[in-house]
């Protein structure tokens, strides 16, 4: 068993953007959403399409992503999506009561819910709306360096412990996984059966602790070794410094206006002009009547 | 009492953040993020949507043993790890809980003196269960915001699973790495 890591250098519009500005940008684009609640149909599909274009252009193939579009299909679609024509819960209060034709009766065990146009398509929206955050989050294991997050978090004002601490666990993440992989193996050569957990909840759980315990036991051992080393070499006695170094280029600067613009047109647009809230569309009613 | 010589010296430095926190911290995040991701390798069949991530009794095993910075650094970053290994992309709510849930299970770092005894090792399950209510309330909650899904589906759709399997996982596992640090420390010595 390998720990695969799922990153792979591309030449590729995002991958040459520096990492702060992508964490920049998503934020804004996140904040731009959530803050001034936003649900008007047409900030949400520009949104949706600015960020598929971004997720296009990461160029991570199909079978690298696969697993984890499948997860975020069947979250989006079946618990958020049903739950919103079914419930229409979670959008603005105003859905509940908005005025719009009833496509047709949900009769089950003698429970009924009338599913109207305004439920359908804000289950649209709601999809649209997690999809375009999702899709700025999805590619950042796949492009970005491993080995920069520590300077990442650093450069965007976190202190040297919490950066350090961050790239150390990047770093004991190859020799933790090594060292689960010779505890499964030695534990099979005893005859414990990894795939084959039997019983109860509690006695399913309580049979992971062969694998479990001596990697955790080796780990705090390790621990005391490397704390020696950073004593001896004085750790957190001056300020670091740190072998990659990071800069901005125009694009750069060029992307963090765009996401600073979106956030705050968004925030204008919703507490200054009163757009942004729920609206169904006419040819989306006219579909139905 | 050797075995609790590791805490006596550490216990009037809960809030300290040095070196001893930063390894730690990190060992913690490492651990969290392979066991999670290994247990989407070998996944513990569950009823209904309650998933099980055994990788939690390690947080709080941390958390209790090493104190709440530790407990802080290894459910957030260790969480964004397990995703990432995962391939899910970032969801900083979710790390966000985690972290909380390190953070408040840490304070019982305070409160253990014998990592064999039952009396502390309930209060360890105790503080646990109240990191992991805390927490996985937080990350729930912020979803209504993130997702603009509702109360009642945050608490009973994503609360609810999320507290029940990390609970049972704690409660289980929580005990047995205890009593294994115990005798580490013992053999150790420091």
């Amino acid at each position: 068993m390998l720990v695969n890591w799922k990153y792979r250098p591309r030449d590729t519009f995002i991958q040459r953007l520096d990492p702060r500005t992508r964490f920049i940008f998503m934020a804004c684009i996140v904040l731009a959403l959530t803050l001034p609640e936003i649900w008007d149909y047409r900030i949400i599909f520009s949104l949706f399409l600015l960020s598929l274009t971004l997720y296009l252009m990461a160029r991570i193939p199909w079978k690298d992503v696969r697993r984890a579009w499948m997860y975020i299909f069947i979250l989006v679609f079946f618990i958020v999506g049903i739950n919103a024509v079914l419930f229409g819960r979670g959008g603005p209060s105003s859905l509940t009561s908005y005025p719009s034709p009833v496509v047709f009766v949900l009769s089950l065990l003698g429970w009924e819910k009338p599913i109207t146009v305004a439920r359908l398509w804000f289950a649209v929206v709601q999809i649209a709306r997690m999809l375009t955050m999702a899709m700025l989050a999805l590619p950042f294991p796949y492009t970005l360096d491993p080995n920069i997050y520590g300077i990442t978090f650093k450069r965007m004002g976190v202190s040297d412990q919490i950066s350090f601490t961050m790239d150390l666990a990047f770093r004991f993440l190859p020799t933790f996984a090594r060292d689960l992989t010779i505890t499964i193996d030695a534990q099979r050569a005893r005859g414990y059966e990894v795939e084959k957990l039997s019983g109860g909840i509690v006695s399913r759980i309580q049979r992971l602790a062969p694998l479990i315990i001596p990697v955790t036991m080796q780990s705090t051992v390790t621990g005391e070794e490397v704390i020696d080393a950073m004593d001896l070499r004085a750790f957190g006695t001056a300020r670091r410094t740190w072998l990659k170094e990071l800069h901005y280029a125009p694009r750069d600067y060029l992307m963090i206006g765009l996401g600073i613009a979106i956030f705050i047109a968004c925030c204008v647009l919703k507490w200054v002009y009163g757009i942004g809230d729920f609206i169904v569309p006419d040819f989306f009613i006219k579909l139905f009547v | 009492m050797s075995n609790a010589s590791i805490t006596m010296d550490e216990r009037g430095r809960t809030w300290e953040f040095g070196t001893r926190q930063v390894v730690y911290g990190a060992i913690g995040a490492a651990l969290y993020g392979v066991l999670s991701w290994a247990t989407n390798i070998f996944p513990l069949p569950a009823a209904g949507n309650i998933t099980f991530r055994p990788a939690v009794a390690i947080l709080i095993f941390f958390s209790i043993a090493y104190g709440p910075w530790v407990g802080l650094l290894a459910g957030l970053i260790g969480n964004t790890l397990g995703d990432m290994l995962t391939g899910w992309g970032l969801y900083w709510n979710w790390s966000v809980g985690n972290g909380l849930m390190g953070l408040v299970a840490g304070i019982g770092f305070l409160t253990i003196i014998n990592y064999r005894g039952t009396r502390d090792i309930l209060k360890a399950i105790g503080w646990g269960t109240l990191g992991i209510a805390v927490g996985m309330l937080f990350a729930s909650l912020t979803e209504m915001f993130v997702s603009g899904i509702d109360l009642s589906t945050a608490l009973v759709g994503y609360f609810l699973p999320a507290f029940l399997g990390n609970f049972v996982v704690t409660a289980v596992l929580l005990p047995i790495l205890m009593i294994a640090f115990a005798g580490v420390a013992a053999r150790r010595g420091r």
